[in-house]
């Protein structure tokens, strides 16, 4: 009995720590709670592509407007170093960023080092068992309470949902090479109802365009 | 461009808008030449399906001519003939590559508002509500097709529109309906609503090896319908007439071996559960009337299958699962992997195994879209389907 309970020809040996530690020892971990002054996310996806081009992406920080909501820019200041500029309701936020991890094709950390939100992160790249693809899993502290998350909110999105539609469009653009949008297509007047329900829904954020600029 | 859109509850009005554009690198944009209603689009007439925003384009069963592509389209040209599924797929994740292409993870811009109520999201649809994706529908003049280098269907052959159109949606929802009900050679199979997804299914039914189909609805043109292809009718609203029994009647007892509900959410009932998932609706205190449901799960053999290709939205009330349980049933539903059954079946229709097109009842403008609505609602005029010619201005 003892023995055919622990038949599992299948079995892969559990990953120690994997995906910001969403598995430790074999047990699985929650997220990190909310506390005075810290919002964190943690969400993952899984995308039918190699931990090698999901990282490469990924660490194409030129690029990263193409596929993350509301950014503006970001420039590459040194070998580990970039500016970061976002726009929201027309208002910029600028930050700069340190990267303090980068081991290719597995997991980037990184850290705000000055401006605004202050923010820190962590993305790994694993394979999904039984080699169905890539889980990119991301956990996103940001270093603000509940407050500002919820002026947020109202403003634009908030700040949680907004990493987890980031990793959704970075889903879709290394799957199709393209994020989906109804943003410009025709329709009749929305009237108020209309209108209130587009940006309830969330439907008044940018799409980012998905249209990479390949590096010459 | 002419567009019918939605306005509100019950409330359409065919509008010129905007033309669609290229927005995307995958998209690509049809003349639309042949457009229908399907039973779907009275789910948001009558407002059953949350997230609608006023001024969405209605329609998802369409087919039309290549007007343009954009630069990733490399299938298509201008001027090909093509149909379109109604659930739109991205070809490349774990999803589609199973061949689960409703289920596709990348169509739904807004795959958030469905997640937040089923879990998980879908595919995006054609003109469906926000929740699922919020894309412009196909009753119009003219749409944008995302995705077009995997959903549409070339038809090379001089097939007409009418006999092809319905690729886009009922024909091959009738026909997954069948395969979901896991049809054995000689099975009987019982089947709610004989509109065209279940005049589809009891076809498909017996192309699938079914011995005797049980057809059940209340009009008699669509029982009809059902007979003229070899089906055994009930007309549930006949006095004395218990569906139930009628069916153990005609079974020996036992049930139907599957059991297909082509009714959905809205289904019509006269008696006390009737009246109660009425007031139950009108208060939101249950977003479904699961009233075949609830009759096709007693119905169904022991160990039988049931097979819902009819909507459901969102929360139901007293559903018998205990009845589901006890009998050990399987049950297999949702939207249609459209993309696995377009081609197998345009080679029926080709082959001249099937009509589609007899199913056609009315064929109308986009002017009179909105009236038909009604027509289509309350199934007066002996109506069946109605087809829409966008650039007809009166009705040939
Ligand atoms: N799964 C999918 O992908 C998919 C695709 C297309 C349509 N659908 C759904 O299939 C269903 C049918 O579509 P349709 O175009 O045939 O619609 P329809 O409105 O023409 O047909 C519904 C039929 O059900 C009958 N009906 C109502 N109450 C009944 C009852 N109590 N018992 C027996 N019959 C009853 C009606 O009389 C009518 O003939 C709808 O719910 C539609 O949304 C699903
Ligand atoms: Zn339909
Ligand atoms: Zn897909």
């Amino acid at each position: 009995m003892a023995n055919t309970l622990k038949e599992a020809p299948r079995l892969e040996p559990l990953p120690r720590i994997a995906s910001a530690a969403i598995i430790e020892d074999g047990r699985y971990l929650p997220p990190p709670a909310d506390g005075d002054g810290q919002t964190w996310v943690r969400t993952s996806t899984l995308i039918q592509s190699t931990p090698e081009e999901c990282y490469r992406l990924w660490r194409d920080l030129p690029n990263v407007p193409r596929w993350q909501e509301l950014m503006k820019e970001v420039r590459v200041t040194g070998p580990n170093t970039s500016h970061w500029v976002m726009e929201v309701n027309g208002k910029t936020m600028e930050w700069d960023s340190e990267i303090l991890k980068d081991e290719p094709g597995k997991r980037i950390a990184w850290r705000s080092t000055g401006g605004s939100p202050q923010n820190a992160g962590e993305v790994i790249f694993d394979t999904a068992a039984g080699g169905r693809g890539t889980i990119v899993t991301i956990l996103q502290e940001f270093g603000f309470g509940r407050v500002s998350s919820a002026t947020a909110t109202v403003l634009s999105r908030n700040p949680k949902q907004a990493v987890i539609e980031n990793l959704r469009h970075f889903k879709a653009l290394v799957e199709t090479g393209e994020i989906p949008t109804i943003q410009g297509q025709s329709h009749g007047p929305r009237g108020v109802s209309g209108k209130l329900k587009a940006s309830l829904y969330g439907e008044h954020v940018p799409t980012p365009r998905g249209d990479l600029q390949r590096a010459s | 461009m002419k567009a019918v859109c939605w306005m509100g509850k019950n409330k359409l009005e065919t509008l010129q808008v905007p033309d669609p554009k290229i927005l995307n690198p995958h998209d690509a944009i049809l003349q639309i030449t042949r457009t229908a209603i399907c039973g779907s689009d009275l789910h948001l007439f009558d407002g059953f399906i949350p997230t609608m925003e006023s001024g969405d384009i209605l329609g998802h069963e369409f087919m039309g001519i290549v007007e343009e592509t954009g630069p990733e389209v490399k299938n298509l040209k201008r001027g090909d003939r093509v149909v379109v599924p109604f659930t739109i797929a991205c070809g490349n994740c774990l999803f589609c590559q199973k061949q689960l292409w409703s289920a596709c993870d990348n169509t739904n811009p807004n795959a958030h508002l469905m997640e937040t109520m089923y879990g998980y999201s879908g595919s995006g649809l054609f003109g469906y509500s926000h929740m699922m994706g919020g894309y412009a529908g196909g009753q119009a003049q003219y749409v944008r097709v995302p995705f077009a280098n995997v959903g549409p269907l070339k038809i090379e052959s001089d097939l007409p529109d009418e006999k092809v159109l319905f690729l886009s949606d009922i024909f091959p929802t009738g026909y997954m309906a069948a395969e979901n009900a896991d049809i054995k050679e000689g099975d009987t199979v019982a089947v709610w609503g004989c509109g065209p997804v279940g005049l589809f299914a009891i076809a498909s039914a017996f192309l699938l090896g079914a011995g005797r189909v049980i057809a059940i609805d209340r009009f008699p043109e669509r029982l009809a319908f059902a007979r003229g292809i070899g089906a055994v009718t009930i007309d549930y609203t006949q006095p004395d007439v218990s569906v139930l029994t009628a069916i153990k009647d005609l079974t020996g007892g036992i049930g139907p071996d599957g059991a297909i509900d082509c009714v959905g959410l809205e289904s019509h009932f006269n008696d006390l559960q009737g009246v109660y998932d009425k007031i139950k609706t009108a208060l939101f205190m249950e977003t479904d009337r699961p009233g075949v449901l609830r009759q096709a799960i007693q119905a169904v053999r022991k160990g039988g299958t049931l097979s819902i290709p009819g909507v459901y939205g969102g929360m139901l009330d007293k559903v018998p699962f205990g009845a589901a349980f006890g009998k050990g049933i399987n049950m297999k539903m949702g939207q249609t992997h459209m993309h696995r059954y377009m081609k197998p079946l345009l080679e029926r229709i080709e082959k001249g195994q099937i009509d589609p097109s007899t199913l056609i009842s009315h064929r109308i403008t986009l002017d009179q879209a909105p009236e038909m609505y009604k027509v289509w609602r309350d199934k007066k005029e002996r109506v069946t389907k109605i087809v829409i010619d966008p650039w007809a201005t009166k009705v040939a």
